[in-house]
């Protein structure tokens, strides 16, 4: 051990400026670059803009309230009845009273349509559609969608809660600006201390959602509002007609939205809290499902964002680049990294290694307490997730990453995707075939 | 030997056969119900089915034994099912030549009537109770059965009990028959359960599916169309276009060519034409044909069907001709209910474990109830009860209370006083009582029977009650 320790102090001691680049060349061009510098200068910017837009935000909350728009909240989903009474009642606490709530049960196989429909008698929600026959996520919201008469339409997840005042501040946005077409809640853990692997992607969230979110929202090429809570104008998705097959289907109609020419908005103190996945072998089912979806619609189905068409957008365009660069380009560039320092640093190898995980450890500490000034509400202390943020490194850049390689590899040449059971297969047969 | 007398108008014929009065009452020539209690036994003829219930209901329904008890036949040429009607009359025969198949039923009938002694129950409850009874009793019935019907408002007819009320009175009998029970003077078996209206206890409902929104039943069913290879979902008039008959994604423009393919039917969704709401479930209403109110289902009264026997007790209350329920004292002034003296006895005896005292209760019986109350109606019973109350309660202490055991029985409470006392109060009491009887009651004879129990905290109040009653029952 102390031999190590020696080894490694000695290495320290030889590292100039430029071998430190040379030998760290990743962290510095990308990690600490794009996901340290630039987030924290973007998000001084918008707590700028925030300060200075706070009267024109205020004047849009007040027009909201006059108009009083009906909105429709949508609740698609299959066996989900157990998290319905719950959820409702949260909607109930709402500070923004017009809405209508129409849950669809896609063929579920447990007590959803007696719940569902005890609840409509009772009149806590207002519709009830019972689809006998399983369609998908998307069957199911296009369902609710095409019996709703709000003038804005929320969907959600119904495992998730919500803060009583996140319908309001979620539609705020489209008051401030009339080129709005949809807005992205903010997405939370609520079980975060049920196990290590909650925990770590209750950093994850903050890191990649509420922080990564507002990055992107500030420079205009915001591209995922999630499904378990986003708003859209009616008459924008009514254009669209619906949500398209997924998995991936949140984030493949943000980009239809993008394509017709409106703005897509993140909405960081409307809060939603939702339950993830709670062992290492349930969150690698959602995130390859997850990351297959990534190629499948950004690069395939999307890819004429990429092309200099006569529709070619710039935001659109950095928007999508941006995603499949640090997504999927960066992820395989770095398995060249680790071959050039196996290969050309062989000697130095360990102590490379430790170096990276001392680099990324200390950056995640100084993101996590700096970034947290920035946040506007927090449902866990900061505190509680600090003697965790070592084990990100491991869970953000190994674990994750390798999960990220194999979904890639999957749906690249194997095109995966149209094979999750997420989706019933009488769908995916279609889409596989249209390409979509 | 047969003799037919005719009437003037030739409505109705006197038959005299086998030492009996028969009256013979012809299709649609309707009598005044009151001439029946001068003849034996009723003949009427079955041609039109309404004059027939109209004449054995208004003879079962009369409130005096000497008709409504009367042997009704059925002349009937043809096949006539009406089991309420069966069950009202007391046989049939095909022609007045038929007469000597009847003649012992009037002969068993009018014997066992003569068994009966009438009297005046208290309550209006108590009457039908008894008229009831010696129906049954002269019937030689031991049950009360329900009928369906389509002509009672409930469903169900219990044909000699419900006779006694109007359609929309029906429920009465079911009241009654409970009150019977509880008397013990009918035993019950579960039969069926009805819903009724809430508003007016008929059970003519009409049951719809409705509208939830607005209670419609002017809706259109439409199937849901999800297209596959878009995802698009919608009504099947979504679908359609207005060049063919074909249908057409409206997201795609892809036309659907297969089902299970590449679209299914998932759902169907209704269209309410009044107000427009779209629904998959309908609420189930029920219409009430006869006060026409609209409500849903869970409104409904569910009410119990039973059927009924008699008891040994309900047979021999037959005979003695009275019956008492609790309706009957339920409201003299000055009283408590049996329930509350139990209860307040019980607490009485506890007061004494803690303080030694001396506590009574005592009986007042009237030992010859049956004919005091034969001689007198209900309202003169009541008032004599009302009358013997306030000669008890002006004789004991404020503290003290007064119930009715039955309708002969009063109880009493002579709290902290002396056994001795209290025996020599009751001996008083008698005495004014029957002196009220003499100045108010003229030509009644009341006779008296009077117990005094002292408290004693060792014994239950039930076995004080006991001891208290015991020789009155």
């Amino acid at each position: 051990m102390d031999e190590l320790l020696d080894n490694y102090i000695r290495f320290l001691a030889t590292l100039t400026p430029a071998y430190f680049v040379e030998l760290f060349w990743f962290y510095f061009v990308f990690e600490f670059v794009r996901y340290f510098l630039l987030e924290f200068i973007v998000l001084n910017l918008a707590k700028i803009r925030a300060v200075f837009n706070k009267p024109h935000k205020e004047d849009a909350r007040r027009r909201l309230f006059m108009e009083n728009p009906l909105v429709s909240i949508l609740i698609p989903g299959k066996n989900e009845g157990k998290h319905l009474f719950k959820l409702v009642n949260s909607l109930g606490e709402q500070t923004y009273k017009n809405i209508e709530i129409i849950v669809v049960c896609d063929g579920s196989d447990d007590d959803t349509p007696i719940i569902g429909r005890s609840l409509e008698k009772a009149g806590l929600i207002d519709m009830f559609i019972r689809n006998e026959v399983r369609g998908g996520k998307a069957s199911a919201a296009n369902t609710a969608l095409r019996f709703a008469k709000g003038k804005y339409i929320i969907h959600l997840d119904a495992d998730c809660s919500y803060d009583n005042d996140a319908m309001e501040k979620i539609l705020i946005p489209f008051f401030e600006d009339e080129r709005v077409g949809g807005v992205g809640g903010n997405v939370s853990v609520r079980n975060y201390k049920e196990s290590l692997v909650t925990t770590l992607q209750g950093v994850e969230y903050f890191n990649t959602i509420t922080t990564g979110r507002t990055v992107t929202s500030y420079l205009g090429i915001y591209r995922i509002i999630s499904g378990a809570f986003g708003a859209f104008r009616a008459d924008v998705i009514d254009q669209l007609k619906g949500w398209d097959i997924g998995p991936g289907l949140d984030g493949d109609i943000t980009v239809k939205i993008r394509k017709k020419g409106y703005k897509i908005k993140f909405a960081q103190d409307a809060n939603c809290l939702t339950s993830v996945p709670n062992t290492f072998r349930k969150l690698i089912k959602q995130r390859l499902r997850w990351d297959k979806s990534l190629v499948r619609f950004r690069m395939r189905k999307h890819k004429d964002v990429l092309m200099p068409t006569a529709s070619f957008k710039m935001l659109d365009f950095f928007s999508a680049f941006e995603n499949i660069m640090y997504n999927v380009v960066l992820n395989f560039k770095w398995y060249v990294y680790l071959l050039i320092m196996l290969s050309f640093y062989r000697p130095l190898f360990l102590n490379i290694f430790i170096t990276n995980i001392l680099l990324y450890t200390a950056t995640n500490f100084v993101k996590f307490i700096v970034y947290s000034l920035y946040r506007e509400k927090a449902h866990a202390s900061m505190s509680y997730f600090l003697i965790y943020l070592p084990c990100m490194v491991f869970y953000f850049g190994i674990y994750l990453r390798v999960v990220r390689t194999v979904a890639y590899i999957q749906e690249l040449f194997f095109k995966k995707s149209y094979q999750d059971p997420w989706n019933p297969r009488k769908t995916s047969v279609h889409a596989k075939h249209l390409g979509i | 030997m047969k003799h037919i007398a005719e009437h003037k108008d030739n409505a109705e014929s006197i038959i005299e056969h086998a030492g009996f009065s028969f009256l013979y009452i012809r299709n649609l020539s309707p009598i005044p119900v009151e001439e029946v209690q001068y003849h034996s036994a009723v003949i009427i003829e079955v041609k039109n089915y309404d004059f027939v219930r109209l004449m054995v209901s208004s003879i079962r329904a009369n409130l005096s034994p000497d008709i409504y008890l009367k042997p009704i036949f059925l002349l009937k040429k043809d096949t006539y099912d009406d089991a309420v009607m069966d069950e009202l009359a007391d046989g049939s025969i095909k022609g007045l030549d038929e007469l000597d198949l009847v003649v012992p039923t009037v002969e068993r009938i009018s014997t066992r009537v003569q068994d009966l002694t009438f009297t005046n129950s208290i309550s209006f409850e108590a009457q039908i109770i008894t008229k009831l009874i010696t129906l049954l009793y002269t019937k030689e019935q031991k049950t009360v059965d329900p009928f369906p019907y389509v002509y009672s408002n409930i469903g169900y007819y219990y044909p000699l009990l419900s006779v006694n009320f109007q359609r929309t009175e029906e429920t009465v009998a079911l009241d009654i028959l409970k009150i019977a029970e509880e008397e013990g003077i009918l035993r019950s078996d579960y039969y069926d359960r009805v819903y009724l209206c809430s508003s007016c206890s008929s059970n003519h409902l009409s049951y719809r599916e409705v509208c939830p929104k607005c209670s419609s039943s002017n809706t259109t069913p439409d199937d849901i169309v999800h297209h596959f290879p878009c995802g698009y979902v919608g009504p099947m008039q979504d679908f359609k276009n207005e060049i063919d008959d074909k249908l057409d994604c409206p997201k795609c423009n892809k036309r659907l060519k297969h089902i299970g393919v590449d679209y299914d039917k998932p759902s169907v969704i209704h269209d309410c034409n009044n107000c427009h709401h779209k629904f998959q479930d309908y609420h189930v209403n029920a219409k009430c044909l006869s006060c026409l109110s609209d409500k849903s289902v869970e409104t409904l009264k569910p009410t119990e069907i039973k059927s009924y026997r008699l008891t040994k007790k309900g047979e021999l209350a037959a005979i003695k001709g009275f019956v008492t329920t609790t309706k009957d004292i339920d409201e003299v002034i000055g009283t408590i209910k049996y329930d509350t003296f139990k209860t307040m006895l019980k607490y009485e005896i506890e007061r004494l474990k803690q303080t030694e005292g001396q506590s009574n209760i005592c009986a007042i019986n009237i030992s010859n109830s049956s004919q005091v109350y034969s001689k007198l109606g209900s309202d003169l019973q009541r008032g004599l009860l009302k009358d013997l109350v306030s000669v008890i309660r002006s004789n004991i202490r404020s503290s003290d209370v007064i119930a009715f055991e039955s309708s002969s029985t009063i109880v009493m409470s002579m709290n902290a006083i002396p056994n001795k006392i209290a025996k020599k109060i009751i001996g008083e009491m008698v005495s004014l009582l029957n002196d009220l009887i003499k100045t108010s009651f003229e030509d009644l004879d009341v006779l008296f029977d009077t117990k005094v129990v002292a408290l004693d905290y060792a014994k239950t109040h039930e076995a004080h009650l006991k001891e208290l009653i015991t020789d009155f029952s």
